[in-house]
């Protein structure tokens, strides 16, 4: 995907995004980190295409967002937003099951093809035998799974997921990320994600987008990214860096 | 699914047995089996009353009823609003001032009654969602809004007919709903468009479904969220208006049976549709039968018996929201 010198402005009055051009590659995964307010939430929405912007192109397979039907970029990239309205009186299956909208029509259905996809994507999630259970009666870092998994059935090549970590504790916030990882090596899609944390970022991405106020500040692989200096450009705040056999690099904040 | 079942089988044999019920009860009496009897005797005068002047009634009643109702639950469905109702939030008292509005002009435009009911109710209903869009459709401010247009439509409704009271007298049957005197051609107008009301709302359940996804996760799945919500609400329009004409503005219906109905078949739209339907049916049947024989020879209209129903239901929603 190619994105070309976007601007974004929520008000006009002020750029939300400001001249940002990248390209994310096919089959890794990029993370997209920076403070509160630096538009990395808007740059994923402008990606997944809920965000029209101002000027600036974004194409995908040589061809303009803009020119997709609605049903054909669902085909090509699926999201997961950070908060979602619980539906009540709806099992995940079914909910899962909405993932298959962009391959049907109202006249035309594959069921075969559906029920295999969505079983995949229980399968994937490790939610085949919850399926008949009701949404509400799940936890938080279960239904994000759940959500996963609806834009899994959708069979894109592209799942970008915005802040996933975001409401859940340390155990499902490594249980979502390890999830992210195996989709991306053993089913080969790209994924795009917005994170806070930064060593998460560090450990599971391929490709890191660093931005500030609208700009991206670096980008590139984790190590070259994630520097002394660029933290304390980007957030302000003094931190240390170590590199541990295991973990490999690591980073420590100290204050600010 | 057990539960399912009985629901859908009670409310069908409740609903045939008021409807003999109706039919046999009133100023002609007669006993269930002296009833059916009748029912397959041509030459019986007492029977010959009865189809001409309770049997429109009885389906005049259960087709508002039901459109009113399943009126109700694509309004909920496309406001992302439980507390959504022709009634409350002003669609039918629109249709009710526009079509009088236009008829006492244009008398000659009668024969489109329906059509120009649904213009007015599509008015109305576009005001609620532009007024209350930008509070993202918060039930209360929708409601508040909804309460507001109801009011000035209904207002200029009477104003009309106190200003031209003697230019035409059918116009108070608009205001108040009264189902008395109803005739096969009532029956006709109201069976042609709620059918064709009912199938379209029937065929939409799967669209209605997919209302419950926040409006940018539907999008992202290549929903177009604009147009399902367009259409949904054209045919709740349609649904109300055609009972308005046909039968007058009865408020509260379509916000009691979708919220009795979700507790006995569940929030899916492929059932909850039907059922509502059904459950609609029973209770304007039910309300215009007691209103008619409690207090007789004196009538009491169903929508009157409604809003003594409905308004305290909807404060106990309310408390609830």
């Amino acid at each position: 995907m190619e994105i070309q010198d976007i601007i974004v402005s929520h008000d006009n009055t002020q750029n939300h995004l400001d001249g940002v051009s990248t390209t994310i590659q096919k089959g890794k995964i990029t993370t997209i980190i920076g403070p509160n307010g630096c538009g990395k939430s808007t740059l994923l929405s402008v990606m997944s295409r809920n965000n029209i912007p101002k000027s600036g192109h974004v194409s995908l397979e040589n061809k303009d967002l803009i020119q997709y039907k609605p049903k054909e970029f669902a085909k090509k990239l699926a999201i997961v937003y950070q908060q979602n309205d619980v539906p009540k009186d709806l099992t995940i299956e079914k909910l899962v099951s909405f993932g298959r909208l962009p391959h049907n029509t109202m006249l035309k259905k594959n069921h075969e093809e559906d029920s295999k996809a969505i079983n995949w994507a229980l399968a994937c999630t490790n939610l085949l035998d919850k399926r008949h259970n009701d949404l509400e009666a799940l936890s938080g870092g279960e239904r994000q799974r759940v959500w996963i998994a609806m834009a899994l059935a959708q069979q894109s090549e592209i799942l970008c997921l915005d802040e996933p970590t975001t409401y859940l504790d340390i155990y499902y916030q490594i249980e979502l990320l390890e999830l992210v990882k195996t989709l991306n090596e053993e089913h080969g899609l790209t994924i795009v994600m917005v994170l806070h944390d930064i060593n998460q970022a560090i450990r599971y991405s391929d490709h890191i987008i660093m931005m500030k106020t609208g700009q991206i500040v670096a980008e590139g692989a984790p190590r070259d990214v994630i520097t002394k200096e660029v933290i304390k450009e980007v957030y302000s705040v003094d931190a240390i860096f170590n590199e541990d056999k295991k973990l490999g690099l690591y980073m420590v904040p100290l204050g600010i | 699914m057990t539960k399912k079942i009985v629901s859908f089988t009670t409310v069908i044999v409740l609903l045939l047995v008021s409807m003999i019920y109706s039919a046999s009860t009133g100023s002609i009496k007669m006993g269930f089996f002296e009833f059916i009897g009748a029912l397959f005797d041509e030459g019986n005068s007492q029977m010959e009353a009865i189809r001409d002047l309770r049997f429109p009634r009885i389906i005049v009643a259960l087709f508002a009823g039901a459109a009113l109702s399943v009126s109700g639950v694509l309004l909920q469905s496309v406001m992302r609003n439980p507390l959504a109702d022709a009634g409350v939030i002003g669609i039918s008292s629109g249709a009710a001032f526009v079509q009088l509005f236009i008829i006492s002009f244009f008398p000659a435009l009668f024969f489109m009654t329906p059509v120009l009911a649904f213009m007015g109710g599509a008015f109305a209903c576009t005001l609620v969602f532009v007024l209350s869009w930008k509070s993202g459709l918060s039930p209360l401010k929708l409601i508040l809004v909804g309460i507001a247009i109801n009011a000035m439509f209904t207002g200029l409704t009477e104003a009309f007919i106190s200003l031209g009271g003697s230019l035409n007298t059918s116009a108070s049957s608009v205001v108040g709903s009264n189902l008395t005197m109803r005739t096969w051609s009532d029956v006709l107008t109201i069976v042609t468009y709620g059918s064709v009301g009912l199938i379209g709302a029937f065929a939409l359940f799967g669209w209605c479904n997919l209302l419950v996804l926040q409006d940018k996760t539907a999008k992202s799945l290549g929903f177009n969220v604009a147009r399902a919500r367009l259409i949904i609400a054209a045919v709740a329009v349609l649904l109300s208006a055609v009972s308005v004409v046909v039968a007058g503005v009865i408020s509260f219906v379509g916000l009691l049976v979708p919220h009795i109905a979700r507790r006995f078949v569940g929030y899916d739209h492929k059932v909850l549709i039907p059922f509502t339907a059904l459950a609609g049916a029973l209770l304007i049947l039910v309300a215009d039968t007691i209103g008619r024989t409690i207090v007789a020879p004196i009538e009491i209209p169903a929508s009157t018996i409604m809003a003594i129903i409905g308004g305290p239901f909807l404060i106990f929603l309310l408390r609830k929201e």
